[in-house]
């Protein structure tokens, strides 16, 4: 069982995610600062640390960097902050992944198992083919048929989570809090245009699919085109 | 201020410079005169002792001396020298005074009485001609008003080189205000000229560094904010994912959701001051277009027809880019939603005639029976009522209004008035 430690200032918090955790098959340890949060990640030896950037010590992403020159475990961390620029700066800083809060005890699992998945098979080709398509999740390249495709950051972010899944329909709801990491609103269109971005990038249309198949009322599927 | 100058410059000049003239003239004549007199005066020693034949001949010695008309007039009536008449004032020399007359034309005569001679008192006349008493006169003259005009020149250059070290550090002053209205918070005064110039240089400076201050202070306030707001949503909805009854999880799911965007809908109205910073512009044309160019695409692939009408100028108005951006993607995610596949929607930008834009967005949709009920976040779980209200704030904040209508063809019609920038 994978041990996940905790560094998270609010107590309530830091129980629901023993709780939550546990239920999902982690053993999880807990640190309130910073300064415990890194005694336990290096005598603890976790095999995953989900820190809270918010410290009322000292600022996760310094504790992240102090951690990153004498451990290697992959770190997930968790922040109320969701601009761009301090997203940067944690993964810049040696951050694996990061979930916005509030984030749900599902994704934060995903998060962990695929982080983990990850980190412990890393000879696993970074390249995901499905026919034609080829979507290099290391260099962040899409080429279709041997041409490269220019696509947009959230653009790239969601064919590669559709690719990672081919044949398998992924709900909208399940691409806005994956892929953006929003909370879905019912009626949110940011999915379908960015879908038709990457339909007409793909040289496809709605009407005339050959990747990316809609499958009415319960999402999209991204597969290999007949013929 | 230059003219001002001129202007004492040259009433100073006149002061001096006219009696000066004046008085080279007059000093000038006087001068002439008294030669002319110092020249004759030997003659006169003659005229009292010698007789008519000598007294030529010394006349024209004098003459050729001083080379001016001397005339000598005897007692008897006898003219020696250049001819003259016997004018009234020689008549009057006559009687023993010797003084100096100015003629017609202004020449001046001198007349010296002799007395002493048998046959009554004589006369020598020196005539002293124009030319002569205003000789050097206008080189003089000319002398004076070429250094008046110096002097006029240089008082300007003067006042000019004082005025622009005066203007200098005041036109800083003005410059730096105005950079600091349009936003860019690190310009600041280098403080110098006269001492209320400086300080009011400093006074611009210390809040330069004051709206700087408080603006970073926002900034560290709307983070500390999205932090004290998120994490016990956070905690809310892991306890919400623990429930065992599944019915009863859906349902704090839900309400947890609907209250995680009510904070992020919060936070991000808290982050726009500090998104737009002073003052807050962006130019409206280009932005609903971008916007209306990513929309497209699905419209296309929804069989949507879909028509944009914007000036073919620029149109700025007091919003952010991000916010304005933020609203169309709002307006157009409505129609998406709300309208079957198939239906149109036009977006059209009418500039006003006092500044800003009318932005209404149209769809040919079977419209809402109370549009007014999308203004509020009080709708169904999940619907735009927050979307709308975005788009509201933001017009608000632009110093505008969001209206809602029915459009011509039934459909809702968005009506989303921006103010033009500060």
């Amino acid at each position: 069982m994978p041990l996940v430690l905790v560094v998270e200032d609010d107590p309530a918090i830091r129980s629901a995610l023993i709780r939550s955790l546990g239920e999902r098959g982690h053993v999880v340890m807990s640190a309130a600062d910073a300064m415990s949060g890194l005694r336990e990640a290096v005598q603890g030896r976790p095999d995953l640390v989900l820190l809270d950037l918010g410290l009322p010590d000292l600022d996760g992403t310094e504790l992240l960097r102090m951690l990153r020159a004498v451990s290697k475990v992959p770190v997930i961390v968790a922040t109320a902050r969701d601009d761009d620029a301090s997203l940067v700066r944690a993964l810049d800083a040696g951050a694996d992944d990061y979930v916005v809060k509030p984030y749900s005890a599902v994704t934060l699992d995903a998060r962990i198992r695929a982080v983990l998945r990850r980190t412990l098979t890393p000879e696993a080709d970074p390249v995901l083919v499905v026919g034609g398509l080829a979507v290099d999740a290391r260099s962040r390249t899409v080429t279709l048929d041997g041409a490269q495709v220019d696509l947009s950051p959230r653009e790239f972010d969601l064919l590669a989570y559709l690719a990672a899944r081919p044949g398998q329909v992924v709900s909208k709801r399940e691409l806005l809090t994956e892929v953006w990491r929003l909370p879905y609103g019912g009626a949110d269109k940011t999915v379908d245009v960015h879908l038709s971005w990457l339909r007409r990038k793909l040289g496809e249309s709605a009407q005339a699919p050959r990747f990316l198949v809609s499958v009415r009322g319960v999402g999209v599927k991204l597969m290999e085109p007949d013929g | 201020m230059l003219l001002t100058v001129a202007a004492s410059t040259l009433v100073v000049l006149a002061a001096f410079l006219v009696p000066l003239a004046w008085l080279i003239r007059s000093s000038t004549a006087d001068r002439a005169t008294s030669e002319a007199t110092v020249g004759v005066q030997p003659l006169a020693a003659v005229v009292g002792v010698a007789d008519a034949a000598t007294i030529r001949l010394a006349v024209e010695q004098v003459r050729s001396a001083v080379h001016e008309p001397v005339t000598v007039f005897l007692g008897d009536g006898q003219v020696l020298g250049d001819q003259r008449g016997r004018t009234g004032s020689v008549r009057l020399a006559a009687l023993g005074r010797a003084f100096s007359a100015d003629l017609a034309g202004g020449a001046r005569e001198v007349l010296i009485p002799v007395i002493g001679r048998p046959e009554g008192t004589a006369v020598v006349r020196v005539e002293i001609p124009a030319a002569t008493l205003t000789r050097g006169v206008t080189t003089a003259w000319g002398v004076l008003g070429a250094l008046g005009v110096s002097l006029l020149a240089l008082a300007m250059v003067l006042a000019d080189r004082l005025a622009r070290s005066f203007l200098r550090p005041v036109h800083s002053l003005t410059e730096t205000a105005a950079r600091l209205g349009a936003g860019d918070l690190s310009a600041r005064v280098r403080p110098g000229g006269p001492p209320e110039v400086a300080e009011a240089g400093r006074a611009v400076n210390r809040l330069g560094s004051r709206i700087d201050g408080l603006l970073r202070a926002e900034r560290e306030t709307v983070a500390d904010l999205s932090h004290r707001l998120r994490t016990p949503v956070t905690a809310l909805r892991l306890d919400a994912d623990d429930l065992r009854d599944p019915e009863e999880r859906e349902r704090l799911s839900r309400d947890v959701a609907e209250l995680s965007r009510t904070v992020d809908q919060l936070i991000t109205e808290a982050r726009r001051p500090v998104r737009e910073g002073v003052t807050a512009s962006c130019d409206a044309v280009a932005v609903v277009g971008d916007r209306a160019a990513f929309w497209l695409v699905l419209a296309e692939d929804t069989d949507r027809r879909m028509d944009l009408e914007t000036p073919s100028h620029s149109v700025r108005v007091r919003l952010a880019a991000a916010d304005l951006a933020d609203a169309v993607d709002a307006l157009l995610g409505n129609v998406f939603a709300h309208t079957p596949d198939g239906t149109g929607v036009t977006v059209r930008l009418l500039p006003r005639p006092d500044g800003g834009v009318l932005l209404i967005v149209e769809d040919q949709g079977p419209g809402l029976p109370g549009p007014q009920v999308l203004l509020r976040g009080e709708s169904t779980v999940g619907s735009s009522g927050l979307g709308l209200d975005i788009v509201r704030r933001s017009a608000e904040a632009s110093g505008g209004s969001l209206r809602l209508a029915t459009g011509r063809s039934g459909g809702l019609r968005v009506l989303m008035e921006l103010g033009p920038p500060n």
